[in-house]
Formats: structure tokens, sequence, C-alpha cells
């Protein structure tokens, strides 16, 4: 990803900062989404489109069109006239296609609308074909068969082919040529023609009768089957609060308390098609499997908490070089996965799981930084002059193993079954490095600072999604064997004096002292420095760069241990 | 600039709309690239490169920035919404203690501090302290108390001075409030007692002080035989600038449209020890000359850069500051001060004249607007209403529409008469090169910021 593809507002002052940070504005606000959400964050599924509607994607498959298409018309909505004339600017569009285009902006609102007639292109699996849309008609079978409906021909045109569209309105005609649209960009995300918003605007919400008949696991997350009941004040000692109910229930009043349980075939009746319609507003709102009727307060976090606030200190110190640890054998292992001579499910399954495992470790890089963070926070706190504080950046000497207590030691290595392994046991809830944070989070309630303890939440949650990754990786990576997915079953680390070797080194090294003078100013002043040390991971220049060289010259991908008080390895507490 | 924004969420006894054609954000580059002030609440952020054709994307650059101001633009936690009044407790009061001066410059708005007639006697302690008590009666324990001295030249009656510092040290202490002191004098009548007190207590002091021999001479003449009180000064302020103590000395230097030249003065001043040195342009001098008019603004706002330059060069390089102007515009903009008054008047600053009386300003004794209550009664709510809803800035039709309208607030009250599109665009010139000025330093040398110490520091008012 180049500087450029990021549309990113960078806080410069404390006032900038607190709009983003206070608990309310969260609440009350929020602008599109992050950058980093993709379209595997959403917390439904994504076909046919309940969350996001992947027909809006069809909406920009020509260069600077967007189109509706309803039914069997597929209509010129609005025109990139900026676009156009920048592409025209630079040669890639003749005079004629710029008549064109600007013809189609100064008629949008007119009436009859420019219509798509005729498609000529790659329609996929179909081959090429010239398509009149008004023909386009189910059933679709057999030989020479047409897509059956307008946005299931423009669906199957093939990325980046070229795209020859003619266009109508009352008696004149026009014709343009284009390669049709990549709606993804380099990285995956959504390419960024497609404003906020674009994907869902075509959704609607509550969709109540569908509400009544879909299943829990067609709807997202958020429309359960049953949920345990809400709790009356005072709550009655009895089993039934903990019963789960239908969610639907007809029955709403809470005087019968509890609810009748549910049972296989449903329980009590549940709201008819215009019931819903009705009073869907009547359904609670379910947080942690409990429905609640009124507002949701987070219970506390129950866990061992550290004595004293020195203890705290330490064990966050410890956390960050457990983090950084971490990176070291996860990077690692992914630098083991070949890249190259990978074809069929061995390719996909491979790619995906070198993918995951940097995905992962640029996670961890991020909790190294929430670590830092809080850190910061609580040196402020204890009014620690900023010259004072040091950054944690020391790697861990040793790591939580899966027994309570025990540790083991960082070690580089291939991505075998046995480390995918052992990263499943690390990043198993409730024990390994779960439960330091759980100990960490316990103490921080305490601080009056929601913040700090949103942070660790926030790592705690991360660490179950790795844990989850790590099965999926080892279901994958466990349909071969490893001599096909990794570069060698002897790799080893390369010799002392490797220069390419050298060369990580020596990058990671500055990456560390960037991150050092970033963490210890803190946001907004250590923003450059951070944002600074996150360009100088990526790329050929970057850390990635280096660690890709080293693998491909077949040698394990290593950190030095770095003799710098600043970073040399910190033991466990 | 003006009043910080308040900690405490305060109820509002009225809401004034703000215009809805007012922009909600400025476009500003520095060196550094380009940048988004966000309007209400002075929030500042990075633009990325390349944002300037609304490249890849369907809406124009304007209405997506449109879209994100109007969601940056509401208050976070803590801040108050800019179209309430708030009636804050006092925090912070001046004592008009002498109604004299032994200096006689043309421009003085308190005609040496009789006020034209208003305060013809000097104030007597008794005054000084119901007005003391009163204030730390009433003024939010968990917030800084500032008692501040004025005139006439307060050391014309030094004795007050004196008492009602330890006065209000020994009371505030008693109280558990945290009491600072400020002084705004002309520096000839320092006796080695009063820069003692001086160093001893919290004291912002700022020294009048309007250049070098010539210029100072000129300007600020002594009464009895209009005699140069340079020489007077030099030897007076000598012992508190070698030694401050616990004092915060600035100096400030008046400038009359019959020389601009704020370089050469600026360096005359420092040599005299003083630290840091701000600048004020007159912009009304009664019924005498040399207020700025309309073709001098931007000869003053190009003379004022030139002096900030050298000064961020400093700063980028690890030095500090010593332009107040710049160094107050500086922390302001980090902490993104934003308010819809230019200054605490009738908020949470009154001043206290010879009589008793409370007034929204020390520039305004005497003036009936003005007179909000008094000592021994206390401030009268509905006066107060009155004069905070007409000064809020949404009530001010030549600002109500203008980007820099929580930076500058609309400016000083007693000068809203002067003001004028030339005027206006000095302001809008001079916050825009320190808007720069703050986002190229914040790159260059983040350490200047120091969020403990910014947090620390007490606002003095002036």
């Amino acid at each position: 990803m180049s500087d450029k593809d990021i549309v990113k507002l960078l806080p410069r002052n404390v006032a900038a900062l607190r709009r983003g940070q206070t608990e309310k504005d969260g609440a009350t606000l929020v602008v599109g989404n992050p950058v980093s959400v993709r379209l595997e964050s959403g917390v439904g599924n994504c076909f046919p489109g309940l969350e996001c509607d992947l027909r809006n994607l069809e909406r920009r498959f020509f260069p600077f069109l967007t189109v509706d298409v309803i039914g069997s018309l597929i209509r010129v909505a609005s025109v990139d006239t900026a676009g156009v004339q920048a592409a025209a600017a630079a040669g890639q569009l003749s005079a004629a296609a710029v008549a064109v285009y600007q013809q189609l902006a100064a008629d949008l609102t007119a009436n009859p609308p420019w219509l798509i007639i005729q498609i000529r292109g790659t329609f996929g699996p179909l081959g090429v074909l010239d398509v009149t849309v008004a023909n386009l008609q189910v059933p679709s079978t057999g030989a020479n068969r047409l897509p059956p409906d307008a946005w299931t021909a423009v669906r199957l045109l093939t990325e980046g082919t070229e795209v020859l569209i003619t266009l109508r309105r009352n008696n004149l005609t026009r014709t343009l040529t284009g390669n049709r649209a990549r709606y993804l960009d380099d990285n995956g995300a959504l390419a960024k023609m497609f404003l906020p918003g674009e994907l869902t605007q075509s959704l609607c919400s509550p969709w109540t009768h569908d509400f009544r008949d879909c299943g829990c696991f067609y709807w997202a997350s958020n429309h359960p089957d049953i949920a345990l009941p809400p709790l009356p004040t005072p709550t009655p000692d009895v089993a039934a609060v903990n019963t789960s109910v239908p969610w639907q229930r007809a029955e709403r009043t809470l005087t019968d308390f509890p609810p009748a349980p549910a049972t296989p075939n449903g329980g009590s009746r549940e709201m008819a098609y215009y019931e819903i319609n009705t009073t869907w507003q009547s359904l609670n709102f379910v947080a942690e499997g409990r429905e609640f009727s009124g507002p949701y307060e987070p219970g506390k976090f129950k866990g061992d908490k550290f004595p004293t606030r020195a203890e705290l200190v330490t064990n966050l110190r410890y956390a960050a070089g457990v983090e950084l640890a971490v990176i070291h054998e996860y990077l690692t292992a992914a630098y083991s996965l070949r890249v190259t001579g990978l074809s069929g499910a061995l390719g996909r399954n491979v790619t995906a799981a070198r993918a995951e495992l940097i995905r992962v470790a640029a996670s961890e890089m991020r909790h190294l930084r929430a670590v830092n963070d809080v850190l910061l926070t609580l040196a402020r706190a204890d009014n620690v002059p900023t010259a004072d504080f040091i950054p944690a950046l020391r790697v861990a000497a040793r790591i939580p193993d899966s027994q309570p207590g025990t540790f083991r030691d960082v070690l580089a290595r291939p991505a075998t079954p046995q480390a995918i392994q052992d990263f499943i046991e690390l990043e198993r809830p409730s024990v390994s490095v779960d439960g330091l944070y759980s100990r960490i989070l316990a103490t921080l309630e305490d601080e009056q600072n929601n913040e700090m303890s949103q942070t660790i939440r926030s790592i705690m949650a991360e660490g179950e999604n790795h844990f989850e990754t790590f099965e999926f990786i080892q279901e994958w990576l466990g349909q071969h064997s490893p001599n096909q997915y990794l570069l060698a079953l002897d790799l080893a680390p390369p010799p002392a004096d490797n220069p390419l070797h050298a060369t990580l080194q020596q990058r990671y090294r500055a990456l560390l002292e960037r991150l050092f003078a970033g963490y210890k100013l803190g946001i907004p002043a250590g923003a450059v420095n951070i944002n600074a040390a996150r360009q100088a991971m990526l790329g050929n220049g970057g850390l990635e760069g280096a660690a890709a060289a080293v693998a491909a010259a077949g040698f394990l991908v290593v950190f030095d241990r770095v003799n710098d008080p600043r970073f040399e390895p910190v033991n466990n507490p | 600039m003006n009043a910080p924004d308040s900690a405490v969420m305060m109820k509002a006894v009225e809401i004034i709309p703000a215009d809805e054609a007012a922009p909600l954000y400025k476009r500003f580059s520095s060196p550094r690239g380009e940048h988004l002030l966000v309007v209400p609440h002075t929030r500042i952020f990075d633009l990325p490169d390349g944002l300037t054709a609304g490249e890849g994307h369907d809406r124009p650059t304007s209405e997506m920035l449109d879209a994100l101001a109007a969601a940056l633009a509401l208050p976070a936690t803590g801040e108050v919404p800019l179209d309430y009044v708030v009636q804050p407790p006092p925090q912070s009061i001046s004592l008009n203690v002498s109604s004299s001066c032994n200096l006689s410059c043309s421009y003085c708005y308190a005609a040496r501090g009789s006020f034209e007639g208003a305060q013809p006697d000097a104030m007597t302690w008794e005054v000084a302290r119901v007005a003391i008590d009163r204030l730390l009666g009433e003024a939010d324990p968990a917030a800084a108390v500032t008692v501040g001295f004025l005139g006439g030249e307060p050391f014309v009656n030094r004795r007050l001075v004196h008492r009602a510092v330890e006065y209000a040290a020994a009371e505030g202490e008693r109280r558990g409030l945290a009491v600072g002191f400020s002084v705004t004098t002309n520096g000839t009548l320092l006796r080695e007692e009063d820069v003692e007190l001086l160093r001893r207590h919290r004291f912002a002091v700022t020294v009048s002080v309007d250049g070098g021999p010539r210029l100072q001479n000129l300007q600020r003449p002594l009464h009895v035989n209009q005699g140069g009180s340079y020489a007077l000064l030099h030897e007076a302020t000598r012992s508190l600038l070698a030694a401050p103590g616990r004092a915060k000395v600035a100096a400030r230097a008046t400038v009359t449209r019959f020389d601009l030249n704020l370089r050469e003065r600026f360096d005359a001043i420092l040599s005299m020890g003083f630290p840091e040195v701000g600048f004020a342009p007159l912009r009304s001098a009664g019924g005498a000359a040399g207020a700025l008019e309309d073709e001098d603004w931007p000869a003053y706002l190009g003379a004022i850069i030139r002096a900030a330059e050298p000064e961020m060069e400093r700063a980028c390089e690890g030095g500090t500051v010593r332009l107040t102007n710049l160094a107050v515009a500086l922390k302001q903009l980090y902490r993104g001060a934003s308010s819809p008054y230019p200054c605490g008047a009738g908020g949470g600053y009154f001043s206290v004249a010879a009589d008793g009386r409370w007034y929204a300003c020390h520039r305004a004794v005497g003036s009936e607007p003005y007179r909000l209550g008094d000592s021994s009664t206390g401030i009268e709510p509905a006066r107060r209403r009155e004069f905070l809803v007409a000064r809020h800035v949404h009530s001010q039709s030549a600002c109500r529409q203008c980007w820099a309208r929580y930076l500058c607030s609309g400016g000083c009250h007693q000068e809203a008469t002067h003001r004028t599109e030339s005027a206006c665009g000095f302001i809008r010139g001079w916050l825009e090169f320190c808007l720069a000025a703050y986002c190229e330093l914040a790159e260059r040398n983040p350490n200047y910021f120091n969020p403990e110490a910014i947090a620390h520091e007490r606002d003095v008012h002036e």
C-alpha cells in the first residue's frame, strides 16, 4: 500500500486527539469505517449481502461511470468528470471518449436517462459475448447460454478485460470502451472509488418479515433464536434466570417472570409477521448472551490483581516483551513458507497461512504499541517526566507456556506442525499470554481510566481471534506434508556474516529506535516517529523486503539479540 | 488569544446558535504539508498529500471535508459547547489599587488611573479585603485562583499591594486554594521590598516597556517633567530580572503607527534582561494620535511575522520562544483553545474598582454596561447574563461567519468598535502564520510541546 492510498487524518493537537478518544464520542457518532476495516470484518455473513450489498460493487464496473442496475435496465447515475479530465490530460482517453462522457454528465438529470443497452466483453466462464441487455432472460441454460439478467451480466465480466458498452438515450446512441474496473486494491481492501457507506446504501433495516423467518445462522449474530431472559430487579434466585428463552416470544411482559423456556420446538408462541412489523422495537438487545431491557453496563473483569503499581508496571513491560518475542516467532514461521512453485489447493492453503501469520504478527505489533500507550499513561499519572519514561521494547527472554506459571524459550523455527501447535497453545484463551493480560486488566479496572482497560480488553479479544486463526492454519497446512509447504525441511539461520541477514538486523534495529522515540513521546508528539516506523516495515526497502531476501536465499529469518540496554532481553517477573 | 475551554461541564443560561453558513473548517498549509483546522474546538489535523482535486472520489473534496468537519466539530467530553452562555464562578479578579501613575503615556486607556474621574481615589485596604474574601469564597476550589493588581501604577499604592498579597496568600492557604498573582506595572517604582514580594509568590509580572531608550522615553514619559523613563525602568527592574524567584516576568510593548519596526525594539527589550516580550498594537488612543489605521495593518503583520520567524527557528532547534504573542499562540493551538469569548471578562474574570464595584473588565472601570456587581452584594446575575449574551461571538454579526471566530472571538470588547476589515485581516493573517508555525514546530521539535508542562502551567489573565 502506498502512502497515497491511505486517506488518513493525523491528529495534530490535543483537541483533535480528544475528539476521537472519549467514550461518549464513540457512542454518539461514527464517521464511516476506519481504514483497517475489510469485508470480512463484518459480523454477519457477507453473501448474499445482509450487511453489505455486493451488488453495489457492480455500480462502478465501468471506468468513470456509476450505474444503477434496476431490473433489466442499466442506467447511468453519475460521471466522474474530474477523473475523465485527469485521464484525458494524461493521454489515456481520446477526445471522442471525453465528449461522450461529457454528454452523459450533462444529461444526468434528463428524462429519459442514458441506458447501457449493449455490452461486449469477456463474461467469465461464458467467454466473449456481445450481449443485448434487454434480451436477457431466465432460464439461462445450455451451450450458448447468456447471463440471466443485467446484474449477472455485469457481474460476470472479467476484471481488467476490455468492455465495449453501447449507450442510448431517445434516438441517440454512443459507445465507450474501457477495462472492467478493479473493486479491490492490491491489499485486498475496497478500491478507493467506493465511498464510506456505499456498500450498505441499498440495505433496509429492519427487514422485518425476513427477521421472522431467518434462523440465527442466516442473519448476523445480532439475531439470536434464544437468549437468557432479562434480569428483573431484584433478581430472584431461581435457575430459570439462567435458562434460555425464545428471543422473539410473543409474550413481552415480565409479570410472569421467568418467561417460558425455549424448547427444541421453539417453546412459547413467537411473534407473527405482522406483530414483528409493528413491535420489532420491543425485541431486547442481547449482550453476553443475555437480553437487556435497560442500559447495559459492562461488568467488572474478575481476575487476580497485582498488589502494587510496581508489579503492574513490571508485568506490562514483560507483556510488551512477550509481544515482541511472538512477533519474532510468527515472522520466522511466516517466512519459512514457500511463495513460489505452488498451485491448486496447496497454493491456496500456503498463501493463506502465510498471509494470516503475517497478519497476526502485525496485530501483535499493535499490541506492543497499545501496551506502551498504557505504560505512558500510567507514567504520566505518576508524574514521571517524559525524559525519564522508558518505552518497553525489550524482548522477553522466555514466554508463558501452556501450564500456568510455566515458561518456555523463544524459538526461531519454521512453520512446522509442532510450531503451529505451540502457537495455538500460546494464544489459547484464559491461559498463557491471555492469563497474563487478564491479571493486568483486573488491576487496571481500578484505575478509573476506561481507555486503559479498553485497550487491554481489545488485546485480549484479538488474542482469541489469533487462537482461532492458528487453528485454521493448522487445518490448512495439515492437508499437506511439511516438505510441500516449507522452503526446506532443514531450514537454518544464515551464517553470522551473511550480508542479507546483516541488512535485516540493521533495519530491525532502526525500527526499534524509531519506535523507542515515538513511544517515549506518545500521541500526538510521537506520531511522526510511529508512522515512520510503520512505513519502514513495508516494501522492498523495509523490514518486509529484508526478511523476504533472507528467505529467498534459503535461510530462516531470525532476529539477533540487540546489545543495548533498551532492547536486550527481559526476564519474566 | 482567549480563555481556555473549561474542563467542567457547565450549565447554559442561554444558547446562542452558530450561524449555519459559518465555515466549519479552514484548510491551511505549512512547510510540512496540508492541514485541516476544524474551527469549533480548534482541532488540527494533517491532511494526506494529494487531497486537492478530490482524486479518486465522486464527491468534491470540499463536500467530504464539510461532512467530516461537521462530525469532528461536535464537542468531546469535558468541552463546553460553543453556543453556550455559561456563568462560571469568578476565578480571577484584578484590583485597581491605584488611581494615579508616575508616567503619562498619551495612549493610556485609564487616564493614568483616574478613568476620566470615575476613580478619583486610590483603593483602601477594606475594599481590597472584601473583594478578596468574595473571590475566595465563590471561586471553584478545584481551579486556580488569581488576584491581579492594576491601576494607575499599582506600586504607587505599594502598601496595599503588599498587604493584599500577604492576606490573599494566607487566606488561600487556610481555605485550601491555589492562589496566584499578577501585576501589570511600568516597572519604574520597583523597590527591593517589592521585588522580594514578587519573588516570594507565584506572580505573573507584566512590565510595560515600549522599546529601547528612544522609544521608551518618547512614548512613556515621566509625568512630572515629561523626562525619559528608560533609565529609571532599567535600574528598577535589574534586580528582578536577574533573579525572578517564583515570579514569571514578561515585557509588554505598545506599538503605535509611528514606528512599526518590531525586531529592533524586540532586541532592545531582550537586552534589558527580559526573558519574553509581547507586542500590543494600539487600536484606540482616546483622543490622542498613534492608533493603527487601515493602511498600517498589513505592515504590522509583516513586522510581527519578521519578529516571529527567528523565534520559530530557535524553537525548532530546541530553544524557547521569547515572543509572547507566538509562545501563547503555539501553546493554545497545541491544546486546542477555543472559546466564544476573547477573554474572561464577566465570565471568570472581574475587575474591582477603588469604590468596590465589580466591572467585567479593567479597561471599563466607570462604564455602566460593564458594571456587573460589587464586593458587598456580589455579582448581579441578570446584568451579567445580559453582558455575556451580547458579547458572545455568535452575537457579533461581523464575526459569526469568520473561520477565526473561536480563536480571536471578536477581540477585546473595548476595541470592538475599532474593528475593521483590515484589522481583522491582520488577525487572520497572524493566525494563519501561527497555525503553520505550530504544525512545523510539532514536527521538527515535538519536545517543544511538553504535555506535562502545558497541563500544569496556569493561565494568567492579562
